[in-house]
């Protein structure tokens, strides 16, 4: 029976780098290529000896799917394609395409910023990588080859994010990446079709939480950011370049201009211009309302964020600085959060988790007391709050995905084993199919049972209905024979005569043909009689004639006998018979063979 | 050393992590601590942890005791006994209280659903791995019936798990061959050893065990049977080799026979495994034997891949390769050759070359194994390499589209046109074949087939760069008269055309190929005066206002390499024109884009402008601009490259005076003066300083290293006159913070004067507070404690944040911070 089979070497009963393999009718396809940010050496990447053991990468995969630009989906991708060496297409959407490399990069120097680190690729090396890309449309199905084909579809979450269906012949996955099912302010929310996957791989993030509305978070968010400003004190809100601080730039935006604020916003680097120009770009990603208004204003044309320079940190006054990296382990926003540290008044807000190894992690742990560079300790007297805006779907969106996909079998992947369990049961006991939650280097094989639609011919189901018997009926499956035509793609099956006449071939006849040997004393019309007799005798229900050119005909079997020249009783008995008596024909050789009765 | 506060954290937080109320840290803390644990004990040959035991121990036997549902913790645990075990200390100490066994007992955890989770199962064997040190702990791990545990573990549903197992079984093999182990034979003068008679059915227990899985019906025992045994080959020595060797000898015959295609890597790699051992030397071990088999006689499906991993075998014995190397050609040949041939060709091949998968990835490991070989210039015997190349050659043809008639009836031509995947691997081996003289007057042809791809409208991105990649190799190797011919009248118009490919990934690769053809050629006057004549420059130059940031980079440093070759002719009027143009183009780059690259390639491109040559006029003026652009850019790439620039700036004006040739005393004086002056108008002390005070830790910390090295320079040069360097303190970012600290030392100063009740100044300075506006060179080389600074910034902030002391506060603060923030990647 062909199987499909699942290995996750990441966020298999954990929410860290995402790579699952998939082999599915005899391809090879890694979904996702993701990095742990939480460790400085080769544990941050997938474990791809696992993959290499079976010959290069080039060889074994067929191709490489990223869902979207998080690092915990993309970020090894350099690494597996330019150090690992791996020279295959590689797949994503268009704005995934033009926003990777971007954080790739901003990565990339945060990390070479820190000491220690080894084995790290280059710029060169992201975009080598990037020229290995091939972008794909939504709900385009491209054909990686003949067998292989995907197809995206929208999952919300960042922008670009999608997810991918991928079918070889009848069997087919589809994997959702990250994805979020309520549409928020600046995306809309996952859509696929009723494809019926034989497996679906979904992600589980909050596989036991039933979020409340992301408008609730918002709220609260500027209402702390606001009652910070009125106080006279500063904010700082850490970020990535690029995802979160668009969203949170996009809400600040709105705010200041609904209430006529005038303290002003900052963002620290020069790379919003080019992350602004993207999503303006890929205008079509985003939800209706933001496509809508895009034609009086442009909701990434900001009035009221202004780009920073490092000496408006000491500006008196109140002030909204968004400053990267989003961790607080480098760079400006650590500085401008050693200078506003000490005052109360001021306040820290973190949009997003941080790893344990940075000063990120410390505050949002309750560190009061830091220990900086040369012993120096920083108090920590500001306010700390931590908002999160990240956008997946909640134990509800993952039922309602489960409901318009209607998969077979279910795969959870990217949670926690615990709350997997649980989702688990509740997916079994609902909607029951299977749920399968692999950890990581475990393979889940699930065997498929593809049926091959066939078309039947008028003339074929009409000679059917002819010999009588029930109508034909969906629920009740029957045997039919004919004549199958696998041509252009399509499988047909007709009668055989239609078969004859629609590939324009002549019907040929097909004979079998025997020598039995017998010692029988007699002249050879006597031993055809002795024949002719002994057959009547054992077959008893079948017509036997005995015709006077000195043949014997059974069925269509017919018998004739000569003698041997060399000795007259030695007589050679020649059957022949058609494909139809194959069995009566070597039933009668057989027993011949045994001789006559005397 | 290791300091003494992170112990004091240490009982804290065992506590916490032996909590099983409290939730645990995050998943990459633990391994950070053991990380932290390993390092401690092999850099203490176990000591420090052993003193440490008290609370470690402690920790242990209440995991075990207070039975911990924690995966996390409990697999920390299996790995931290193991590590304190490593000693025979350490062991004893476990081993009295009977804590090992408990640890390690697996029926223990077998009770529970915990053994169910891979990371139980993978801590357990990390946990024996570790410990496996001493003949003490192998006595425990047989004493306990450990191995038959690990022998299972060994198929276990996780990869990582069986994989694990197999490390521990092997290691436990190459422990008993280890010296201590074996005894030297009886017999004088035998270099033959044997395992002491009490380990000896350990190590058949696992050998039996190899030969039960090679012989199993069941494909994965049969793989990681395999596996175990290409790493015994691989890791251990005799007389565990050899014995194994022995027993499986005969179901490796069987397997090898069967000839099942999804062994075949895996057996080639226990094969390639016995061919660095003795094994090869005898010939009733059969190793040479059963490589021949592996190919059989070239009529075997499978027999393509085994000769093509032969191939790449590096102690692969000679007539082995050959026979490989003429069955991995076939699959070329076949394709490639006029039907006369056809008779020859076996059935099997036949029959895969005409379905297209297996069509593609035979031509595909044929012509990757040419490559491997090439690689080595491997000398062809019965065919020569001017017939291979052809072949090559015609492949690539085939797969654009054209097909000598002759050739048309095989059908492995439809599968090929426009096959990518033979595109690339085709155009990697015909870069590789380059090695080759003898193939030289190929070249016309070789030249015209790439040509063929350049110009092509239907080549891929991927193949473009291909193409280009051969192209350089085979320019490169053989320069012929005609090359410069070549190039600008039948190269550059396709290149001028591919500059404008509506891909940026195509006009990338082609700027990146000019610039490697341009350093390449550097030396040859004709390839830059093609460059001018042909109007090539001056479409560099429009692809510096290109839309995409990568090929605005790219364009910055081909039209960089353009101008320093133009430095080498000076004679051509187009060349001070370009730098000019270049010039404008680079400083509005630098001023204006709005990506990293295009910047960082600029700064690049003054580097290597300044490198190769002398301060010509026109750059000079332009420097300080990139100095000051460069030095307050956003990313601090820029800024560090800047700063790069600046050290070659420095080099090069000290390099000028007579000062590095030490002569008399005056002039040396005045030159390195004139040199302090050029570079305060160049605007680099601002750079510097600024750079000195940046948020980007690398920067300052390569700003600090050439201020130190300035300031050895300074104090080398007794009487220099300090006048003429004041340095202005007024309006600059680090003049404040000069200032600041020239009044802290002043106020320390002070403060030390009245506690000495000292009236007078100390070596004539006051101890008054004031503020100075102007200030010289010297002066605040002085007033800066650079090597304080250097000191602080080697460690960096990001050494504290990963120590472990900060890590173990971590581990406390989480538990103390109790609430639970919901999880959120990203």
């Amino acid at each position: 029976m062909p199987d499909i089979k699942v290995t996750p070497l990441g966020a298999g009963q954990d929410v860290g780098r995402s790579c699952i393999l998939v082999s599915i009718g005899g391809k090879n396809i890694m979904l996702d290529c993701g990095m742990h940010m939480g460790y400085n050496d080769d544990r941050r990447f997938p474990d791809f000896s696992y993959v290499t053991q079976n010959g290069r990468l080039t060889e074994f995969l067929d191709c490489v799917i990223i869902s979207h630009f998080h690092l915990d989906h993309c970020g090894a991708l350099p690494y597996m394609s330019e150090m690992v060496g791996y020279d295959g297409p590689i797949y994503m959407t268009h704005p995934t395409k033009a926003i990777c490399p971007i954080l790739l990069e901003d990565f990339r120097k945060i990390t070479v910023d820190k000491k220690g680190e080894t084995n790290f690729f280059t710029s060169q090396m992201i975009k080598d990588c990037m020229k290995k890309v091939v972008p794909l449309n939504l709900h385009q199905t491209v054909q990686v080859d003949e067998e292989l084909e995907i197809k995206a579809y929208y999952a919300g979450h960042v922008l670009g994010a999608a997810m991918f269906q991928i079918k070889v012949g009848l069997e087919s996955v589809v994997y959702t990446g990250d994805y979020n099912m309520t549409p928020d302010r600046h995306l809309g929310a996952a859509w696929i079709d009723k494809c019926r996957p034989d497996i679906l791989i979904s992600e589980s993030t909050y596989a036991t939480t039933i979020r409340d509305s992301k408008r609730c978070r918002e709220r609260d968010f500027l209402k702390k950011v606001h009652e910070t400003v009125e106080r006279g004190g500063k904010v700082l809100i850490p970020v990535f370049a690029l995802g979160r601080a668009q969203e949170l730039c996009i809400l600040l935006e709105t705010f200041w201009e609904r209430m006529n604020l005038k303290a002003p916003i900052y963002f620290s680097t020069g790379l919003t211009e080019k992350a602004n120009h993207y999503y303006k770009l890929f205008i079509t990603w985003t939800n209706q309302k933001i496509r809508k208004t895009f034609v009086q204003r442009n909701m990434f044309e900001f009035k009221h964020i202004k780009a920073f320079d490092r000496s408006y940190a000491d500006n008196p006054g109140p002030m909204v600085v968004f400053a990267t990296p989003g961790m607080l382990h480098a760079g400006q926003s650590l500085q401008i959060f050693k200078k506003w540290a000490g005052n109360e008044k001021n306040m820290l807000i973190m949009p997003g988790y941080c790893v344990q190894g940075t000063v990120g992690h410390k505050i949002l742990n309750g560190q009061k007391k830091l220990e900086m560079e040369g012993r120096a300790t920083l108090e920590v007297k500001l306010q700390v709050e931590y908002m999160s805006f990240s956008a997946h779907a909640d134990a509800k969106g993952i039922m309602q995905l489960i409901r318009m996909a209607e998969p077979r079998n279910m795969l959870l992947v990217h949670g926690e084993a615990k709350k997997m369990e649980f989702l688990k049961d509740k997916i079994e006991q609902e909607f029951s199919i299977s749920c399968y939650m692999p950890a990581n280097g475990e393979t889940t094989t699930v065997v498929t049972n593809p049926s091959v639609p066939v078309d039947i011919s008028l003339n074929l189901l009409k000679r059917e209905m002819a010999l009588g018997g029930p109508l034909p009926d969906a629920k009740r499956p029957r045997t039919m024979h004919g004549t199958l035509i696998m041509k252009d793609n399509s499988l047909r099956l007709v009668s055989p005569e239609q078969a004859l006449k629609e590939l324009g071939l002549s019907e040929h006849q097909l004979r079998f043909t025997c020598r039995v040997q017998l010692h029988d004393p007699h002249s050879d019309t006597d031993t055809l009689g002795r024949i002719y007799t002994h057959l009547k005798s054992v077959l008893k229900s079948y017509s036997i004639q005995h015709v006077p050119d000195g043949t014997v005909i059974v069925e269509s079997i017919v018998i004739k006998v000569t003698a041997s020249a060399e000795e007259p009783n030695l007589k050679v008995v020649l059957l022949s018979w058609s494909y139809q008596d194959e069995e009566l024909g070597s039933f009668l050789s057989t027993l011949l063979k045994k001789g006559l009765p005397s | 050393m290791m300091d003494s506060d992170c112990f004091s954290l240490l009982p804290a937080v065992c506590l916490v992590l032996a909590d099983p109320k409290q939730s645990p840290p995050d998943d990459t803390s633990l391994e950070k601590l053991l990380d932290w644990f390993k390092e401690l004990h092999s850099h203490s040959n176990g000591q420090v942890l052993f003193q440490h035991q008290p609370c470690l121990l402690e920790f242990i036997s209440s995991v075990c005791t207070s039975k911990t549902t924690d995966p996390a913790i409990l697999s920390f645990t299996l790995k931290l006994t193991g590590l304190l075990a490593a000693t025979p200390q350490g062991f004893h100490m476990l081993d009295e209280g009977g804590l090992l066994v408990y640890v390690f007992e697996r029926e223990a955890w077998g009770v529970c659903d915990l053994w169910e989770d891979a990371s139980v199962r993978s801590g357990w064997l990390q946990g024996l791995l570790n410990m496996l040190k001493h003949q003490q702990a192998l006595g425990f791990l047989c004493g306990n019936g450990l191995i038959k545990v690990i022998l299972q573990l060994q198929n276990d549903r996780s990869l990582f798990v069986a994989c694990l197992a197999n490390q521990l079984l092997v290691h436990i093999l190459h422990f008993l061959t280890s010296s201590n182990m074996t005894n030297g034979s009886d017999v004088v003068g035998s270099s033959e050893t044997s395992l002491r008679s009490d380990w000896v059915s350990v190590s058949s227990e696992i050998m039996n065990a190899v030969v039960e899985a090679l012989s199993s019906e069941d494909h994965p025992q049969v793989l990681q049977g395999l596996r175990l045994l290409s790493q015994v080959l691989a890791q251990c020595g005799e007389p565990i080799i050899s014995t194994l060797w022995k027993d499986v000898l005969v179901p490796l015959e069987v397997l090898i026979n069967r000839g099942s295609e999804s062994l075949i890597q895996t057996l080639i790699t226990v094969l390639e495994a016995a061919l660095g051992t003795p094994l090869l030397s005898k010939t009733e071990y059969k190793v040479e034997e059963l490589l021949e088999a592996m190919l059989g006689d070239g009529n075997r499906r499978e027999c393509f891949q085994c000769a093509a991993l032969i191939v790449k075998l590096e102690k692969c014995p000679e007539v082995l390769k050959r026979k490989a190397t003429d069955i991995i050609l076939l699959p070329l040949h076949c394709v490639s050759t006029q039907p006369q041939a056809e008779k020859e060709m076996n059935v099997v091949l036949k029959e895969q070359l005409s379905q297209k998968a297996s069509c593609i990835s035979l031509l595909m490991q044929s012509l990757s194994s040419l490559a491997q070989l090439a690689h080595t210039k491997y000398l062809f015997e019965d065919i020569s390499v001017h017939s291979i190349t052809s072949s090559v050659l015609l492949l690539l043809r085939m797969c654009s589209g054209h097909c000598p008639t002759s050739l048309l009836h095989i059908n492995a031509f439809t599968h090929l046109i426009g096959c990518c995947k033979v595109q690339r691997c085709g155009l990697d081996t015909l870069g590789a074949l380059s090695v080759y003289e003898e193939i030289l007057d190929l070249r016309k042809d070789i030249f015209g087939v790439l040509l063929d791809y350049l110009q092509s409208p239907d080549s891929h991105a991927t193949v473009l760069k291909k193409t280009f990649q051969a192209f350089k190799r085979w320019i490169v190797c053989s320069p012929f008269p005609d090359l410069l011919q070549f190039i600008s009248h039948d190269l550059f118009p396709v290149l001028e055309k591919r500059m404008c490919d509506l891909r940026w990934e195509v006009r990338d690769s082609t700027l990146e190929f000019i610039t490697q053809l341009t350093t390449a050629l550097n030396s040859n006057s004709g390839f830059t005066e093609a460059l001018h004549t042909s109007g090539m420059v001056s479409i560099l130059l429009s692809s510096l206002a290109d839309a995409e940031g990568y090929v605005r980079a790219s364009a910055v440093a081909a039209v960089g390499e353009a101008v320093a070759a133009s430095f080498h002719q000076t004679v051509l009027v187009s060349n001070s024109k370009l730098l000019e143009e270049a010039l404008v183009q680079m400083m509005a780059i630098l001023s204006q884009d709005t990506e990293g690259f295009p910047r960082r390639a600029v700064v690049h491109a003054f580097t290597s402008w300044l490198k190769g040559s002398h301060l010509t006029m026109g750059l000079e003026s332009s420097l300080s601009s990139v100095l000051s652009l460069g030095g307050s850019d956003f990313d601090w790439e820029v800024k560090m490259l800047t700063l790069e620039l600046a050290e070659v700036l420095m080099e090069k004006t000290l390099a000028c005076c007579p000062y590095a040739v030490q002569n008399s005393g005056s002039s040396e004086e005045t030159h390195f003066t004139q040199a302090l002056i050029k570079f305060k108008d160049f605007g680099l002390f601002d750079l510097l300083f600024n750079s000195l005070f940046d948020c980007d830790r690398p920067v300052c910390e390569k700003a600090c290293a050439l201020l130190i090295k300035l300031r050895t320079l300074i104090a080398e040069i007794a009487d220099l006159d300090n006048s003429i360097l004041f340095l202005n303190l007024c309006g600059n970012r680090w003049g404040d913070e000069v200032q600041g600290r020239y009044l802290n030392k002043q106020q320390a100063k002070a403060s030390v004067c009245v506690k000495n009740g000292a009236t007078g100044s100390d070596e004539g300075m006051d101890c008054g507070l004031h503020c100075i506006k102007n200030i010289s060179l010297p002066n605040i080389l002085q007033i800066l404690d650079l090597d304080d600074m250097q000191k602080m910034l080697t460690l960096s902030s990001d050494h504290v944040v990963n120590s472990p002391r900060s890590l173990m506060e971590d581990i406390l603060s989480a538990a103390q911070h109790s609430e639970e923030n919901i999880v959120d990647c990203y």
